[in-house]
């Protein structure tokens, strides 16, 4: 087992330098001038010019390298060593000021939204992001597993067929229509939830039970195959044969082998629900980072877009890793 | 068993601490929809109109706009009084007595000058750097600077420390504006500019706190440019000389605002809190508005706009007598709603505003493709401009009450300045043998630029962006010009960036355009025609329409000069046609003016957020604020 996840650490800078490569290829290569606000006035060529210079923007390898260089933290290791941090900082002080933020692994700025860092901008969004994409999952694991085992009790019963149904729904449903019937109904005609809100508990159901439905949707499939394989196994078929009650039999023997593939299905799920939804957020004005990825991509902001795709798949990587180990745990069966 | 739920604890308990760390905040005296995240609280930096509103808040430049009256007088701010010699070329003002930023020190004249310097910086990239070089030297110190750095670049010149010593100095020699003492500050301008003040009470202009932005600002000392970090903005680091201060700033959640005890309003504001959420999604603008979550949403942009609309008049319509009578008293849309009964129908407030909506031909001899360009004769510019049915995109396609154009100016919004009467199109023609007529114009003109049968003119391609409708307005016109000439018609739909650099790159036959004036008067529209303007867009290039606006720039008399640049526009949208233009923008307000004050309706779109008073809170004057009619008694 520990030799299983250091080699996965150690794959993991290796992923993440490949996939950053990739990226900022690809997004080098987007049309348009990421410096320039796309519904103003134009400022002279020049002008223009001189604010590449001040992103190293004047070719590929001059940014790349200079991004590696504050995204590794060697240019505040350097400027440490130099004493430059500790001279703006008493200089600060000095005039009355606080002394200004300062980052390690430093990914840059936005180069849409100029006072901002990408460290700060993921820092306020990542924990809404996955205070929703937690949120969506248990509710996806609720409905879901209960919906698959339902099914599975009795397959092809109307019970079944009413709940493969609605996980047809639930899947080809786009969350756009689901989330604007919720935020219709449950907030406009019938105002139980806030809108244009975010902070308490109350924001996060009807963006979490949109996020969920896709998620439940599959969980509850998996789940019903999961318990139908189960249900037909000798085990159960002994269990039952001793007489333990119905309940037992599902509740203690069957349920735990149906959770297993939902089990290695929660790793991505949870990694892809906690890292947002453009439209879901969107939709609810939820301030998460999923929304970030898309509009980064429209803006051609490169700090921006880089910053996401290196924690998008670190998370993905860690994630996927974290399940595995659980899976091990919950089953030792598994070498 | 227990442990195969474990994961399933684990995202409970994972949940739990995410919910224990955020909490919301208590509701603001007022609360505004700002059309989207603020870009940049960075004066010398911003464009963008949520954050000039937002800037106007936080900071205070010398003068501001009287956005209260008909013709948008200048009115004392930081300055107290200011002096303009006869020549117009002369500025002195003065400051008022005991001005503080917002950590108690004094605002000072250079205050003024460093924030000027800097947006003089090509170092910065300010988009309003143009503006500024109206003072003498300015524009001699920006290419001084690039030269500069050039020369840096090369190896060839002083790096770092010595060059901004250079740069400093320069700025001190070339640029003519000085700060004799704490309270004065003189300016000297190239040429006579009667808009100068109006430009100053725009935010790139006003002042920053020095030794604050120099802390985030730093030399490169190989290069010699000056490198500027993000982070002064942020609550706990920036300090500001407007009527309000920022407490908190919630990256695209929220940013609420404080009154400004050092400022000198403190006592007359009737707020003393501001809230604006960041609501991106057109739709939940709405209904964050229509759940009591907003006071005001600044831009409504959902897509059933059109039908608030049309309800708003068949409310008018119920009332229409007293509608009528009190639109004869000249009073605004604002005034008028505030006196017709409360209506949620009666919260859509339809304004024009300082931007006009057209479309771009391309002025080219030749297209990108190297092949030549039949729109580079304005015979078939105009031709093509004649047959578009401006009313139907006006009436069927935008549907929200924005007027016809036929002048890039919209007509009425600058005091002293009578608009052309622009070219007809087929919308204006009544009668079916009008409309012939002028067809037969169309072709005419056509055959006399040597396309005699237009079905066999080479495709004209129409270029617009993804969104907001344009793809309609795009298919109406390409409609128009198939049915009346025959000429046939391509649409081409891309990324706004992507657009955007086809503009520039002159890579396009037609495309959709907009532009709104920043200042108050005509060359903020009529600029963007000169040849070598970087937002020239259409390549049009006529020396003769240069020379009437560098006459009008010369020009002593303000009546003459008006006269020049109102030429100028009517050989834009009567003779060549570098751009057609299709309607005259509103801005479309959600508010209930039986609750709220202080927002005015004024073409010029400067929308003052600390004059807001909620009527009848007890709070505040609770007396609504109103544009009084028009001084020649035209209502508008």
């Amino acid at each position: 087992m520990t030799g299983v996840i250091l080699r996965r650490l150690i794959q993991l800078p290796i992923i993440v330098g490949a996939v950053f490569l990739i990226t900022l290829a690809l997004a080098w290569g987007i049309p348009g001038n990421p410096l320039e606000n796309p519904e103003g006035r134009r400022p002279p060529p020049e002008i223009a010019e001189a604010m590449k210079a001040q992103y190293n923007m004047d070719s590929f390898w001059s940014f790349a390298t200079s991004y590696v260089d504050r995204a590794t933290g060697a240019r505040w290791l350097r400027a440490r060593l130099s004493g430059e941090h500790e001279r703006r900082d008493a200089e600060a002080i000095a005039a009355g000021l606080a002394p200004p933020d300062r980052y390690v692994f430093d990914l840059g700025p936005s180069l849409q939204y100029r006072d901002r860092t990408v460290n700060e901008i993921i820092g306020s969004s990542l924990p809404v992001s996955a205070t929703l994409g937690l949120a969506a999952i248990l509710i996806a694991l609720v409905i879901g597993l209960a919906a698959g085992v339902i099914g599975a009790i009795r397959p092809n019963s109307p019970a079944d067929v009413a709940t493969l149904t609605l996980a047809l729904i639930g899947i080809s449903t786009p969350t756009f229509v689901a989330g604007t019937l919720l935020l219709l109904l449950f907030s406009v005609l019938i105002p139980i939830f806030p809108v244009a809100s975010w902070g308490s508990p109350r924001d996060i159901i009807l963006p979490a039970i949109t996020l969920s439905l896709p998620f439940a949707a599959y969980i509850a499939r998996l789940s019903r195959v999961g318990m139908i394989e189960a249900l037909s196994s000798d085990y159960i078929r002994t269990a039952r044969a001793k007489g333990l009650p119905e309940r037992t039999v599902i509740l203690k023997h069957a349920l735990k082998n149906a959770f297993l593939p939902v089990l290695s299905y929660l790793g991505p799920a949870t990694a892809l629900a906690m890292t947002g939804s453009f439209v879901v957020e969107r939709v609810f004005t939820v301030p998460g980072l999923g929304q970030h990825f898309v509009s980064a991509v429209q803006n051609k902001d490169l700090f921006l877009i880089m910053g996401i795709v290196v924690v998008f798949s670190t998370m993905l990587i860690l994630f996927n890793l974290a399940v595995d180990v659980l899976y091990r745990w919950v089953d030792p069966r598994i070498s | 068993m227990l442990r195969a739920f474990v994961p399933i604890l684990l995202l409970i308990v994972a949940l739990a601490i995410s919910l224990a760390g955020d909490r919301p905040t208590p509701r603001a005296d007022f609360t505004f929809i700002n059309r989207g995240e603020v870009n940049t609280l960075d004066l010398q930096r911003m464009s963008w109109m949520q954050d000039l509103r937002v800037g106007r808040l936080l900071f205070e430049g010398l003068v501001q706009q009287d956005v209260f009256d008909p013709d948008y007088a200048i009115i004392p701010a930081a300055a107290e009084s200011w002096r303009v010699t006869e020549d117009g070329l002369v500025y002195t003002f003065h400051l008022r007595d005991n001005l503080k930023w917002s950590n108690g020190k004094p605002v000072r004249a250079s205050d003024f000058l460093f924030a000027w310097r800097r947006l003089l910086l090509p170092d910065t990239g300010g988009d309003y750097v143009r503006q500024l070089q109206l003072i003498r030297g300015a524009e001699d110190f920006t290419n001084w600077r690039l030269e500069a750095l050039a020369q840096a670049a090369r190896g060839d010149g002083p790096t770092g420390s010595e060059l901004w010593a250079d740069t400093l100095a320069k700025f001190d020699e070339l640029v003519h504006a000085r700060a004799p003492d704490d309270r004065t500050l003189i300016v000297t301008l190239d040429h006579p500019a009667p808009y100068f003040l109006d430009l100053l009470a725009m935010p790139p202009f006003f002042p920053v706190y020095p030794p604050l932005v120099s802390q985030y600002e730093r030399v490169d000392p190989i290069t010699g440019r000056l490198i500027i970090e993000s982070g002064w903005t942020k609550p706990g680091h920036i300090v500001t000389n407007g009527p309000f201060l920022l407490k908190t700033w919630r990256f695209k959640r929220d940013m609420r605002l404080r009154a400004n005890p050092l400022h000198r309003l403190y006592d007359t504001l009737a707020i003393r809190t501001i809230a604006i959420p960041t609501v991106d999604d057109a739709n939940a603008m709405v209904l964050a508005y229509r759940s009591g979550a907003a006071d005001w949403v600044t831009d409504v942009v959902a897509p059933y706009r059109g039908d608030m609309y049309q309800q708003k008049l068949a409310f008018i319509r119920e009332h229409q007598a007293e509608y009528d009578a009190l639109k004869s008293q000249g009073l605004d849309e604002i005034e008028i709603a505030r006196r017709l009964p409360d209506d949620p129908r009666n919260h859509l407030h339809v304004l024009p505003v300082f931007g006009t909506y057209f479309y771009n031909f391309n002025c080219s001899p030749r297209l990108a493709d190297g092949r030549p360009n039949p729109l580079a004769d304005a015979r078939v510019r105009r031709a093509l401009a004649m047959m578009i049915d401006k009313r139907a995109i006006a009436e069927g396609v935008r549907r929200v009450g924005e007027p016809v154009a036929r002048t890039l100016i919209p007509p009425d919004s600058l005091a002293g300045y009578t608009a052309p009467a622009g070219l007809p199109c087929i919308s204006d023609m009544h009668t079916q043998a009008d409309r012939d007529t002028l067809i037969a114009q169309a072709r005419s003109l056509l055959a006399e630029a040597g396309f005699p049968d237009p079905s066999k003119m080479p495709a004209i391609s129409i270029l617009f962006n993804k969104d907001g409708g344009h793809d309609l307005i795009g298919q109406s016109i390409a409609s128009d010009w198939q049915r009346h000439l025959g000429i046939p018609v391509n649409i081409d739909q891309k990324e706004l960036k992507i657009f955007r650099e086809d503009l520039k790159n002159k890579n396009y036959m037609v495309a959709r355009a907009g532009w709104y004036g920043d200042y108050g008067d005509a060359t903020t529209f009529l600029d963007i025609n000169r040849i070598g303007d970087e937002n020239n867009d259409r390549n049009y290039q006529n020396p003769a329409y240069d020379d009437l606006l560098r006459r009008a720039s010369l020009e002593p008399d303000p009546r003459a000069r008006l006269d020049l640049l109102q030429r100028a526009e009517a050989m834009l949208v009567e003779v060549e046609l570098p751009f057609v233009p299709l309607f005259h923008y509103c801005n479309i307000f959600l508010f209930n003016a039986h609750k709220v004050s202080g927002i005015n309706a004024h073409p010029r779109q400067t929308q003052n957020v600390y004059l807001i008073d909620i009527l009848g809170d007890g709070k505040g004057p609770d007396t609504p604020r109103s544009t009084p009619p028009r001084r020649n008694g035209d209502a508008k």
